[in-house]
């Protein structure tokens, strides 16, 4: 089988929502020779990508996105040890991300974490109802460039401004830049909160991330 | 017989200046019947369950076990700003409280702060005991001594008394979820979708379950109308992420139990606060007897702008529903006051050509939300001039 159509297949299982099928596949791929980075970005990536414009085109739902990122996630199981101990595991940058406090929802989240894991980011997920002080701890821990606030509900977006303040109080805002995720986000409130930008949409994040990342870089040379 | 409501009752009924030509009840009954050439006034019937709680002066902390204290809150606001309806106060432990064991309930609910919704753990982690839930019967077993009983349903009770003794001149709105909504907040809404894609069989007998235990359910709620004069009921749906795939296989479960409530209930509508909307819209419009459908933004990405959007449900609603809209609670709760105003403006001016509208933002107002942006809400539906 050729490469290009190994790469074919991974994609498809991704938008066919193969749970049972992908990890074969992986497999697959990787006993014939193609690197696992390689099966990642134009494998699984891309179809996490296709699902995206099929979403974004009314084409899929909801449901369906989220059994594609389950799919994406078990190949990505397979593949994760084996790109950190090829080293070949540069990123376009360092996220962590979680629910903000009083918030149990993570469904943005879960779909939003393969999202940027395909766009090529680090991502670290703090998963759901995360205290302040949690956030705090990662941002030492990790030395991310991202925190990711996942908010769900009108209410908890206002949380953004408490946690902004706990990241700002322990010294750390001018290490990060911080944008919140969700249905109830608004980019311009999220400012005033203290956060840098917000978004509804994953795939349109993205952009997002590179901007604030290449911002902060820019900031660090500078300092 | 409630103190509470009585002291409201001797404060308040014969004193209150009128707010148009017709009561609050005549012109909510005006909008759902879509009879347009009646109405006096655009109906305003924000839904301010958390919200009037703080307005009032309480926290969430302090009338979680009053019962009084809650009743107070509401009739208070509504004493205050008039609007077209009171909706009750309704919480998450209301809904899933008699599924638990009285031993585990305080590690179930958690309380953040003052203004923040009570924060709740699901109850179950796959499809298999989510159906255990339902056939073991545990929502009967723990029944006794849960907030439905000792909370939710005293308060209902009250507001319903407030509105018999005040001569019907303000509705009471109940809400009552649905199927979807109860399977889906069980579990967590993400694994319930998940679900339907890959345990479809499962889901439907879960569905089966939970439609069961709702039915029962509105004989009790068929009951208070009998007895209390229930008549303005808000049927929460879930389902707000289900593609149409899912509407088509899973969606009979709600068409089964709107099919119950429209007989038991004069006034009937729909609460959908998700985001995909066109398609559900479509099935909105086919179930019998629902006369209103409370709606939400669609979701970004089916790219139609606010006016549009309300223009093409109004279109589709003429002759058939009544809308009710507006602001987006997330206007509400951070845009500013001419920001609301706006809103609110461009829902009416695209739907009162085409049918009848209730200012209502598609969900609960949340309780930071600016005391001034749910007056400029309420005012801006009063100096609407109808067409």
């Amino acid at each position: 089988m050729e490469k290009a159509e190994r790469l074919q297949r991974l994609a498809q299982a991704v938008l066919e929502m193969d749970l049972e099928g992908v990890g074969p596949l992986v497999e697959e791929a990787l006993a014939a020779g193609l690197a696992p980075a390689e099966i990642l970005a134009e494998g699984l990536s891309a179809g996490m990508r296709r699902v995206g414009e099929l979403f974004k085109s009314g084409e899929i739902f909801m449901p369906e996105v989220l059994v594609s990122c389950d799919v994406y996630y078990r190949g990505l199981e397979i593949l994760r040890p084996l790109i950190r101990k090829a080293g070949c595991g540069a990123t376009r940058g360092k996220m962590i991300i979680g629910t903000i406090h009083g918030d149990i929802h993570s469904v943005g989240k879960d779909v939003a974490v393969p999202v940027f894991q395909a766009a090529g980011y680090d991502v670290i997920d703090l998963g759901v109802d995360v205290a302040d002080e949690k956030f705090v701890e990662a941002i030492r821990e990790h030395e991310p460039d991202i925190v990711g606030l996942g908010t769900y509900m009108t209410s908890t977006f206002m949380h953004t401004r408490e946690t902004v303040r706990a990241i700002a109080e322990a010294g750390l805002r001018d290490r990060v830049r911080i944008i919140c995720g969700g249905p109830a986000v608004d980019p311009a409130a999220a400012r005033r909160m203290g956060a840098d930008d917000a978004s509804d949409d994953a795939w349109e994040a993205v952009a997002k991330l590179d901007r604030l990342v290449e911002e902060l870089r820019s900031a660090r040379r500078s300092a | 017989m409630s103190e509470i409501v009585d002291a409201w009752v001797r404060r308040l009924k014969g004193k209150l200046a009128p707010v148009g030509e017709l009561t609050h009840w005549q012109r909510m009954v005006a909008a759902f019947e879509l009879r347009r050439n009646d109405l006096d006034l655009v109906p305003v019937a924000p839904e301010l369950d958390y919200w009037q709680i703080t307005y009032a002066g309480y926290s969430h902390r302090e009338i979680y076990n009053d019962v009084d204290k809650t009743t107070d809150a509401c009739i208070r606001t509504w004493a205050d700003l008039r609007t077209d309806a009171i909706w009750m106060y309704v919480d998450i432990s209301h809904q899933i409280e008699n599924f638990i064991p009285p031993e585990k309930r305080p590690h179930h609910f958690v309380h953040r702060g003052d203004k923040d919704y009570l924060l709740f753990k699901p109850l179950a982690k796959t499809i298999d005991e989510a159906i255990e839930l339902y056939e073991s019967r545990a929502y009967e077993r723990y029944l006794e001594g849960s907030r439905a009983v000792t909370h939710y349903t005293p308060h209902m009770l009250q507001l319903l008394e407030f509105q018999e003794k005040m001569d019907r001149i303000v509705p009471v709105i109940v809400g009552i979820a649905t199927p979807s909504n109860y399977a889906e907040t069980l579990v967590e809404v993400q694994q319930f979708v998940r679900w339907t894609v890959t345990e479809p069989k499962k889901v439907k007998r879960y569905l089966d379950l939970a439609l069961e235990e709702r039915l029962a359910a509105l004989d009790f709620y068929g009951e208070i109308a009998r007895k209390h004069g229930l008549h303005f009921v808000c049927l929460f749906g879930g389902a707000r992420t289900w593609g149409p795939r899912q509407l088509r296989e899973f969606g009979y479960a709600d068409e089964i139990f709107v099919q119950k409530a429209v007989k038991l209930f004069p006034y009937v509508f729909w609460h959908i606060c998700g985001h995909n909307l066109p398609e559900a819209m479509q099935l909105l419009v086919q179930w019998d007897g629902i006369r209103a459908v409370q709606y939400d933004m669609p979701y970004y990405s089916q790219k139609l702008r606010w006016p549009e959007w309300c223009e093409s449900v109004a279109r589709l609603f003429a002759g058939k529903r009544c809308a009710m809209n507006s602001p987006t609670t997330q206007v509400a709760c951070h845009g500013t006051a001419e920001d609301v105003r706006r809103m609110v403006r461009q829902f009416l001016e695209a739907t009162l050509p085409h049918t009848t509208a209730v200012v209502m933002p598609g969900c609960e107002i949340d309780s930071y939300s600016p005391v001034e942006n749910v007056r400029a809400m309420i005012e801006e539906a009063r100096r609407t001039l109808l067409p």
